[in-house]
C-alpha cells in the first residue's frame, strides 16, 4: 500500500515535478527551495539551482532558510552578485522561477506588496523583492499561493502575468515571447493558463477537495479543464526524501512551531531556567 | 583618508564619528550577515531623521524603524511578522504617518547603487516593470523614482533609475585588516555596491587579520582599504543573523524577535532588553548566554570547510637570478652601471 502524505508534502512534491532535468532554476524562499532540492536529488540531477543573492549551482544538504543561505550547502560552483543574477535572467538564461502570491487576478498578475491602499496600508506585505523582474524575464514561472486570495482587481500590481489576457503580454513588446506564469499551486488544487485567453484554468484538485470548494474562493466564473483530475499522488520515494531532507516542512508550519516551542521550553527547564 | 591614521575603533566611536542625524544610511548586507551590532549602536546613539536604504529590510529595518531613527525608507522587501494577525514596525509607522517608503525591485534598488558606485547618474533597468504599480505609484522620489528615455542606439524606450550615493554605509564582513581591506564571501548580493556607492564606510568584522592574509586572497576583498573610514572587530557582530564560516542563523532568537515584533509593545520590550539594555555586543552576548545558555551559541558555530587555496605564485620575485645577474640582460648591477658609464648615458 502506498504511503500516506501531508498536504505540505503534496505541495512541495507537485512543485518539484515542474523542474525538468537540465533546467536553470531560480529558487524563492520557502517551499521552492525544498522542491528544488528534491528535483535535483531525484529526477533532475543536471538542473542548476540558483538564488538571486548570487549563489549558483547549489546542492542543499538542509532546507535553505532564505534566498541567501549558503549555510545550507557545502560550497557551490559560482559566486556572483545580485546585479548579475538579474541580468542573466534578462538575457534569457533562466528557465524556471518560483514565486509566492498574496493576491492573483484572472490573468496571473500578482500582488505581494500591500492589502488596502499603498500609502495608507491595511496590511503591508513584503513587496517585490525579485518577483517583478523574475516574472517578467524567466521563461516560465511557477506561482504558489498559501493563504492568499483570488481577486478581480489587485490592490497593487507588483508583478506582470498575462496583463489583460489573450496576447496582451506578448503584444506589449516588453517581455520575452511565450514567457509568463505556467502554473498556480494552491492548498486546494493546481491551475494552468488557457492557451488562447491566458486565464486561470483549474487542472487538478487535491484529495478531499471539491470543485465547489475552489469555486467559492474565486470571484469570476472559473474555467475548468475538460480533463480535470485529482492531483497526482506522490511516490513513496518522494515522500521519504522530503521527510528525511526537510522534516519540519513535511509536518507543516503549525505542528513544527508547536513541537519546537515545547522542545525549547523543555531545554530551558533542563537548564533550570 | 591616510592609511597611517588608525581606523580600528569601537562601534560606539565609529557610529559616533561617521553616522549623523539626517544621513542617507545604507545597510551594506543583504539578508545574511546583517551588521546587527552596528545597527544597535545607531539606535543607542538615537540617530534621527535617517533616510534608510536596505536591499532586504527585514531585521535591520524593523529595529531601526522601531527605534524611531528613520523618516524615509528605500527598500524592496520588508518583513511582516505573524501573518494576517501580526504586523511590523514598518507597517505601524506607515499607518501612523511617521514613515514614507519607496518600493523598488531587488534589481532596481541594486542598480541605483551600482550606478552610484561607478559614478554614473543613472542605470538602465528591466523594462517589464513599466506595466506595474512599482512604476505607477511613487512616494517621496516622485518623478525621479524612474524615468523613461529612448535608447540612443536602438530607439527602444528604456526604463532607468537614478544613481544613489548614500552618505554612509554600515556593513559586516567575515574579516578585514587594520587598513580596512574588507573580505566577504558567500552570497555576494549587493554588498560591494552598497559600500562603494557610499561617501563614508564603517566596516565591522568577525576578526581583524594581518595584512598578509588579505594580500594572499585578494579575490575575497570586496571593499578596498582606501575607501574605509572605520574598522570594528565584533565577534558575533551579525547575530542573530548568520555569517558563513562563523555561525548559522540563530533560529530560536530570530523567531523570538519576530514574535515580539508583531506589535509595538512587544518590539519595545525586545529592544529594551537586547538593544538599550546591553551597552555593547559583549554585554549582549553575556546576556544571551545567561538567558539561553552558552550551548545555544555553541550549537550554531560553523564547522570549518575551507576554500581550496588559490595559487598567487609567480616564477620569480626579483629581476636578479641566483648569481645576482639580471635575468634578461645577463649582467650584474655593477656591470650594468659600468656599461652605462662607458656609453656616456649617466648624467650629473
Amino acid at each position: 500500500m502506498a504511503k500516506k502524505y501531508t498536504l505540505d508534502e503534496l505541495l512541495i512534491i507537485t512543485a518539484a515535478r515542474e523542474i525538468k532535468d537540465g533546467e536553470n532554476v531560480i529558487l524563492g524562499v520557502g517551499l521552492p527551495t525544498t522542491a528544488g532540492a528534491m528535483a535535483k536529488a531525484l529526477h533532475a540531477p543536471h538542473a542548476t539551482l540558483m538564488m538571486e543573492s548570487g549563489i549558483l549551482d547549489i546542492e542543499p544538504l538542509v532546507p535553505p532558510n532564505h534566498i541567501a543561505d549558503a549555510h545550507s550547502c557545502r560550497g557551490f560552483s559560482y559566486a556572483t552578485d545580485l546585479f548579475s543574477m538579474f541580468t542573466m535572467t534578462y538575457r534569457g538564461y533562466v528557465d524556471v522561477c518560483f514565486l509566492g502570491v498574496a493576491q492573483i487576478d484572472r490573468f496571473g498578475n500578482i500582488n505581494t506588496t500591500v492589502i488596502g491602499d499603498y500609502y495608507q496600508p491595511k496590511m503591508r506585505l513584503p513587496g517585490s523583492g525579485g518577483a517583478a523582474d523574475f516574472l517578467s524575464y524567466a521563461k516560465k514561472t511557477i506561482l504558489t499561493m498559501r493563504g492568499g486570495e483570488f481577486v478581480n482587481t489587485l490592490d497593487y500590481f507588483t508583478s506582470p502575468g498575462y496583463l489583460d489576457g489573450g496576447d496582451s503580454r506578448d503584444a506589449s513588446g516588453l517581455f520575452p515571447r511565450g514567457s509568463g506564469p505556467v502554473m498556480l499551486l494552491t492548498t486546494k488544487g493546481v491551475f494552468r493558463f488557457d492557451e488562447q485567453t491566458k486565464e486561470l484554468v483549474l487542472a487538478k484538485v487535491h484529495p478531499g477537495i471539491s470543485v465547489d470548494d475552489i469555486r467559492k474562493d474565486i470571484p469570476w466564473d472559473l474555467k475548468i479543464a475538460p480533463d480535470l483530475a485529482e492531483t497526482d499522488r506522490p511516490t513513496d520515494v518522494e515522500i521519504d526524501f522530503i521527510r528525511r531532507f526537510a522534516p519540519t516542512e513535511a509536518v507543516g508550519r503549525k505542528l513544527m512551531y508547536e513541537l519546537a516551542i515545547a522542545h525549547s521550553f523543555n531545554k530551558a527547564l533542563a537548564r533550570g531556567k | 583618508m591616510s592609511v597611517t591614521e588608525n581606523k580600528v575603533m569601537t562601534a560606539k566611536e565609529a557610529i559616533g564619528r561617521f553616522v549623523k542625524d539626517g544621513d542617507h544610511l545604507v545597510i551594506g548586507n543583504y539578508t545574511v550577515g546583517t551588521c546587527a551590532a552596528l545597527v544597535f549602536e545607531v539606535i543607542r546613539q538615537q540617530r534621527k531623521g535617517l533616510t534608510l536604504y536596505s536591499q532586504s529590510g527585514v531585521f535591520d529595518v524593523e529595529v531601526l524603524v522601531g527605534g524611531g531613527c528613520v523618516d524615509r525608507l528605500v527598500s524592496t522587501y520588508v518583513y511582516r511578522a505573524g501573518g494576517k494577525e501580526g504586523g511590523s514596525a514598518v507597517e505601524r509607522a506607515m499607518k501612523a504617518g511617521t514613515l514614507e517608503m519607496e518600493d523598488y525591485t531587488n534589481f532596481q534598488y541594486n542598480a541605483r547603487l551600482v550606478a552610484g558606485m561607478h559614478g554614473f547618474s543613472f542605470m538602465q533597468v528591466l523594462e517589464g516593470a513599466m506595466v506595474t504599480d512599482l512604476f505607477n505609484k511613487r512616494s517621496f522620489l516622485g518623478d525621479d523614482k524612474y524615468r523613461v528615455i529612448p535608447c540612443p542606439y536602438t530607439g527602444k524606450q528604456i526604463l532607468t533609475v537614478p544613481a544613489a550615493n548614500p552618505d554612509v554605509c554600515i556593513v559586516h564582513v567575515q574579516r578585514a585588516d587594520r587598513f580596512g581591506n574588507a573580505q566577504y564571501w558567500g552570497a555576494l548580493g549587493s554588498v560591494a555596491a552598497a559600500a562603494l556607492a557610499s561617501k563614508r564606510i564603517v566596516v565591522s568584522c568577525e576578526e581583524i587579520v594581518e595584512h598578509d592574509i588579505i594580500q594572499s586572497s585578494p579575490h575575497l576583498t570586496v571593499i578596498p582599504g582606501y575607501r574605509v573610514d572605520a574598522v570594528v572587530e565584533i565577534p558575533f557582530g551579525a547575530h542573530p543573523t548568520e555569517v558563513l564560516g562563523y555561525y548559522n542563523l540563530d533560529r530560536l532568537m530570530y523567531a523570538l524577535f519576530f514574535m515580539s515584533d508583531m506589535n509595538g509593545d512587544g518590539l519595545k520590550a525586545w529592544m529594551d532588553e537586547w538593544v538599550y539594555g546591553c551597552v555593547d555586543r559583549h554585554a549582549y552576548l553575556d546576556h544571551y548566554m545567561a538567558k539561553h545558555g552558552a550551548e545555544s551559541l555553541d550549537a550554531i558555530r560553523a564547522k570549518a570547510y575551507y576554500s581550496a587555496p588559490a595559487n598567487y605564485g609567480a616564477a620569480y620575485t626579483s629581476c636578479w637570478d641566483n648569481e645576482d645577474r639580471e635575468r634578461s640582460m645577463g649582467v650584474t648591477l655593477a656591470e650594468m652601471e659600468r656599461i652605462l658609464e662607458e656609453r656616456g648615458l649617466l648624467n650629473g
